[in-house]
């Protein structure tokens, strides 16, 4: 593991994050219908791309560990799905604070509000398994089925969620249509905060890895040691 | 590879006959679910095919989840499932014979549940429940494929049944939705149209879950 | 040259941070038979499941007929019959039920036959119709060997075979032993006081700490008096 490359995503969020603060405090204009709380979708996309990325991530991991039974794959897998977790959360809770004003309640069962939920509910899962299941192997290859079938089944909640909604009475709210970026600044700004966000995302990945990874080392280390005083006990 | 699916269907359906468990348990708990919710709904709203059609899938799921760990269980009770490793099955067989044998229990279950919903819900004895039959089908195999391959490892653990509960609900959201609105529809004797999409999502989930099941079971049994 | 059936290359366990197997060699040929011996806990069994690839090898290798434990193919796990602690066996069937479930599962041509032969031979004629939940501890055991047996098997594991059985039921898993070897077999038994095996001179071993290390001494007289009576 090269420590340079955790150094380029912390310098990168240093620079990119008060950038995509800036632009979305001061840059960019106020939308026209939504008002105000409109900017909040900056922080709101860019985190729900990340959380679909930590999940994708970790379903992949998931499925190399299987294969190949490296614990690395394990570790990646699970620090995936923790800052995907995150992000998910923060999704849940921007998109609550914009629906707030703008459709007159914290929460309504909206389709993309309840497959996001759906998904939340996927991984709280899946990190209590982690955290309530004994650290052995068995758990953290269930974990991987987990992850592997979860994302795979991702489509599937989105149409159902989708089939869910479009029979029930629409609630009552105004909903604005699609969220219309006329002005360029509007677009500049969200590319930034996406790459600030992704570089944050990345580099919290990276140091909760290298958490996992040293903790993954330290365990074999002792494993090794133990190993070498039982060979050592043996010898006459 | 058949043979040996047929030896442990065989088996499971012999132990299920011979003062096993899972459907009496099912059964009871179908009935709990079904009264419970004739009674929370009351007169009103528990008239309506949507209600009926939501009952019907409450007790699927919570009837499903248990009888899956206790099939999973029967497996782990003097290391049989170590003599299953040791024989010359592939894991997937293993697998598919015990979703084989859960979804059979559940669809004895899924039967009386069915004629308890008639008779507590109102509804008449006509083809239309007929129709109800493939659908239940489709998601009883669903939940069976994905609780057999989950409940492998979590019944091992101390607080597998929650664990298990925890992971198979939010995957079985999608089948849970179409079956919900597919059972309403037909129901409700609404055009066979209404039905499709439901349909497709249920085989569409049927299938992922079938397949991943097969293909990862044998990393879950090792 | 002949491959071994079953071998041990460096073979080492942990559970967690315990060490419980270190680098054991083993290597067990065609009409050989070994007889591990070991305190309680020296890790018998756990060498067992290792071998069988029950459990995960923290190092090293477990090979049977040449090939890695963990490739073995379905054809070739048939050539294997292993007892463990627990019977694995379905308590609410019967004896011959259970019989009959593994010879279907071992591919056997005949089921039936099959495992009335087997209960014929183990003694276990009387108690074919009870259910092994019903079945004393010997009867178990006996009820066990049967079903390691029933496909055949050219190398049989067998983690404390004697345990429970009485001189009869010990007898017959002797001459069971023998004839396996006889026709180009190989066993392998664990045991927690040394044994012979008549018609046979097996390799001694002693897990000690972890490490299998060549039998100390001979087997006395009087703990070697199972075999000896067949
Ligand atoms: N699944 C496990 N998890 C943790 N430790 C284990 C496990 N299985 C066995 N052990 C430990 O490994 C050691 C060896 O156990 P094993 O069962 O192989 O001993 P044994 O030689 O067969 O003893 P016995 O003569 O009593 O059968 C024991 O100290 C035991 O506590
Ligand atoms: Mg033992």
């Amino acid at each position: 593991m090269r420590p340079s490359l955790g150094a380029a995503f912390a310098a990168a969020g240093c620079v990119l994050v008060p950038a995509a603060l800036f632009m979305v405090f001061v840059y960019v204009p106020t939308e026209a219908s939504q008002g105000i709380v409109q900017r909040i979708f900056y922080f709101h996309v860019p985190c729900a791309w990340v959380a679909f990325l930590g999940f994708g991530l970790s379903a992949v991991a998931g499925a190399f560990y299987l294969f190949f039974a490296q614990q690395v794959w394990d570790d990646i897998g699970y620090a995936a799905a923790e800052v995907g977790m995150l992000f998910c959360t923060l999704v849940l809770i921007t998109g609550s604070l914009w629906a707030k004003p703008i459709w007159g309640t914290w929460w309504t069962w909206d389709s993309r509000l309840t497959t996001t939920f759906i998904l939340w509910l996927l991984y709280a899962g899946y990190l209590l398994l982690r955290a309530m299941g004994e650290e052995n192997e068995q758990v953290a290859r269930l974990a991987a089925v987990v992850a592997i079938v979860a994302v795979l089944d991702i489509p599937l909640i989105v149409i159902s969620v989708r089939l869910w909604r479009t029979i029930h009475p629409a609630v009552l709210v105004t909903r604005s249509g699609e969220h219309g970026l006329e002005d360029p600044r509007m677009l500049q700004t969200l590319a930034v905060s996406m790459l600030a966000i992704s570089a944050l995302s990345a580099w919290l990945f990276w140091l909760r890895l290298k958490t996992l990874r040293a903790k993954s080392r330290l365990f074999e280390l002792r494993r090794m040691l133990a190993t070498a005083q039982a060979i050592g006990d043996g010898a006459p | 590879m058949l043979t040996g699916f047929c030896a442990l269907l065989h088996k499971d359906l012999t132990l299920e006959r011979r003062g096993g468990r899972v459907v009496i348990e099912l059964c009871v708990l179908s009935l709990l679910v079904l009264v419970v919710l004739v009674v929370a709904y009351g007169p009103e709203t528990g008239g309506r095919p949507e209600s009926a059609a939501g009952a019907l899938w409450v007790a699927l799921i919570l009837s499903g989840l248990p009888g899956a760990s206790l099939a999973v269980a029967a497996e782990h009770e003097n290391d049989c499932l170590t003599g299953l490793r040791l024989s010359p099955l592939e894991p997937a067989t293993i697998y598919a014979a015990k979703v084989a044998a859960v979804a059979l229990s559940m669809a004895v279950s899924q039967a009386a549940t069915l004629l308890l919903l008639v008779l507590f819900f109102n509804l008449q004895f006509d083809l239309n429940l007929l129709r109800l039959i493939p659908i239940l089908l489709l998601g009883t195999l669903g939940l069976c494929a994905l609780s057999t391959l989950l409940g492998t490892i979590t019944s091992r653990l101390r607080a597998g049944e929650m664990l298990l509960a925890l992971l198979t609900a939010p995957l079985y959201v999608p089948e849970l939705i179409a079956g919900v609105k597919a059972s309403a529809a037909v129901l409700s004797g609404a055009s066979l149209a209404a039905v499709v999409l439901p349909l497709k999502i249920l085989a569409a989930c049927d299938l992922l879950f079938v397949v991943c099941g097969y293909l990862l079971f044998e990393y879950l049994a090792g | 040259m002949t491959t071994a059936l079953v071998e041990a290359l460096s073979l080492s366990v942990m559970f967690g941070l315990r060490p419980v197997l270190t680098e054991v060699n083993l290597k067990l040929e065609r009409g050989r038979a070994a007889v591990i011996t070991g305190a309680n806990g020296a890790g018998k069994s756990t060498l067992v499941h290792a071998l069988c690839g029950l459990i995960g090898l923290s190092a090293g290798q477990a090979r049977m007929f040449g090939q890695d434990i963990r490739r073995l193919r379905a054809d070739d796990r048939r050539r294997v019959g292993v007892t463990l602690h627990r019977s694995m066996l379905y308590l609410n069937l019967t004896a011959r039920e259970n019989l009959e479930f593994y010879a279907k599962l071992n591919a056997c041509q005949k089921p039936s036959e099959q495992a009335a032969r087997w209960l014929e031979r183990l003694g276990l004629g009387a108690v074919a119709e009870q259910r092994a939940r019903d079945l004393s501890r010997g009867m178990e055991q006996r009820l066990a060997l049967a079903r390691a047996m029933i496909g055949e098997p050219e190398l049989v594991l067998f983690d404390e075979p004697f345990a429970s059985l009485d001189r009869q039921g010990a007898a017959v898993v002797g001459e069971l032993i023998q004839e396996l070897l006889a026709r180009g077999g190989a066993a392998l038994l664990t045991s927690h006081e040394p044994l012979t095996v008549k018609g046979a001179e097996p390799e001694n071993y002693q897990l000690v700490s972890g490490r299998l290390l060549p039998a100390a001494a001979q087997p006395s007289r009087r703990t070697a008096w199972r075999w000896m009576l067949t």
